[in-house]
């Protein structure tokens, strides 16, 4: 397992690149309103659908929920590109006993309260059409380990173009309660029901 | 109301335009390729979510149907975009009766059969992530009054996936049969090959 190497100074200089960055190549990034809980940690549960989902991850913790971020990234991916350990990368490796130590990690930088860390439950690459979000069983072991008090926020991202040529990306973030106070199957259904009402939300955003 | 109109020179350019910016922003453009008949003009109906729907299957037109192209767009948008009429396009301007003017010119179009026209029946922008689509009345109009033309659905769908660039999925269906009694049959069977379309999209994992 690859721990993160987070240094504050070259994550705050990418968080605002990247920044830059996403509003050049995206017509509009839009979060709808939330407010994260304070005193608490959080744990990021995003839908995954493209390579930009760990950067909005990054954009979400340093400019709307402000906290550090660490993100769960797959080994083999991590190990090509070993410059995003330094802003909180670390890794995971499905397929070895490695996989529990990585959990425990994730869930040991969630006692800390100024803390955000990134997960996608889905594992892989899954269209973002998808109306289904299956939760790892590995989220559960994650949130058993917390031992300070944390914030799971699932974040549905959803593109869609309208009258631009540039894609524009809808945030919607969803409050699913605090870690330890919900099982897998009540969390997984929550993050379910969050992405329908995202979808119809979705629907009906302003454009 | 806007009709096309026809200017080698420009008709040029705007083909090299949209080869160069469908080959700039898109990693591919993925479409099935259906069987259609070459001695019948085509009525093209897609989905409508952004700009990139027309600019995409008038990229599928050259490099497969291989038909006149045209496409009906709102009043607002041709007089924006006066290029776009160089391109096939002409334009409808809902809530006035002009629209039927619109109509029957499409009709028109459909008699020719190496013409193409290219309808959203939702009338105005969607959000890619609608499940039910819902079709504006005008395009019955059509089918009732061309004749021997083939009627073809289109369904497109953008991800990125992990590559920088976007894919574009467009899933073809050319519909049999073109007696439609009313624009809630026709949205049915509309919404039947979205629906699948959709389903084949959610099935893509990488």
């Amino acid at each position: 397992m690859i721990p993160a190497r987070r240094v504050t100074l070259f994550s705050n200089w990418f968080a605002i690149y990247m920044r830059f960055r996403m509003r050049s190549y995206f017509n509009r990034l839009v979060v709808t309103p939330f407010e994260p809980k304070e005193g608490h940690s959080i744990l990021l549960l995003c839908n995954h659908f493209s390579w930009w989902d760990g950067l909005w991850g990054n954009y979400l913790a340093y400019w709307h929920l402000n906290r550090k971020l660490y993100i769960m990234m797959q080994e083999d991916h991590l190990q090509k590109r070993m410059l995003l350990n330094l802003f909180g990368g670390f890794s995971i490796n499905r397929t070895s006993r490695e996989m529990i130590k990585s959990l425990q990690y994730a869930a040991n930088l969630l006692n800390d309260k100024q803390n955000l860390v990134v997960v996608f439950p889905q594992g892989s690459l899954i269209s973002n059409h998808t109306t289904e979000i299956a939760v790892e069983r590995g989220i559960e072991l994650l949130v058993k380990n917390i031992k300070g008090p944390c914030q799971i926020v699932y974040s549905c991202a959803l593109i869609d173009y309208f009258e631009s040529l540039k894609p524009s990306v809808f945030f919607h973030l969803f409050d699913c309660g605090i870690a330890g106070e919900l099982t897998l199957e009540e969390l997984t259904k929550k993050i379910n029901g969050f992405h329908q009402q995202a979808l119809k939300d979705q629907i009906n955003v302003e454009h | 109301m806007i009709y096309p109109r026809k200017n080698i020179v420009i008709k040029t350019i705007l083909q090299l335009y949209v080869r160069w910016i469908t080959a700039r922003y898109f990693n591919e453009i993925n479409f099935n390729r259906i069987s259609i008949d070459n001695h019948k003009s085509i009525l093209l109906i897609a989905n409508h979510f952004s700009a990139w729907d027309a600019i995409v299957l008038y990229h599928i037109n050259r490099i497969f149907f291989r038909k006149n192209f045209h496409g009906m767009i709102l009043e607002k948008t041709a007089i924006k975009e006066p290029a776009l009429k160089y391109a096939g396009g002409f334009s409808v301007k809902p809530g006035t009766r002009d629209v039927i003017k619109s109509l029957d010119f499409a009709a028109e179009l459909l008699n020719e059969p190496d013409n193409l026209v290219l309808i959203f029946p939702q009338g105005k922008l969607y959000s890619n992530m609608v499940e039910e689509v819902v079709f504006e009345s005008g395009i019955s109009h059509i089918i009732k009054k061309a004749e021997n033309f083939q009627l073809i659905f289109a369904a497109t769908f953008i991800e990125n996936f992990d590559n920088f660039k976007p894919t574009a999925n467009v899933h073809l269906k050319a519909q049999t049969g073109t007696d439609f009694k009313n624009i809630s049959t026709l949205q049915q069977a509309y919404q039947q090959h979205y629906t699948q379309a959709r389903a084949q999209q959610t099935q893509i994992t990488k």
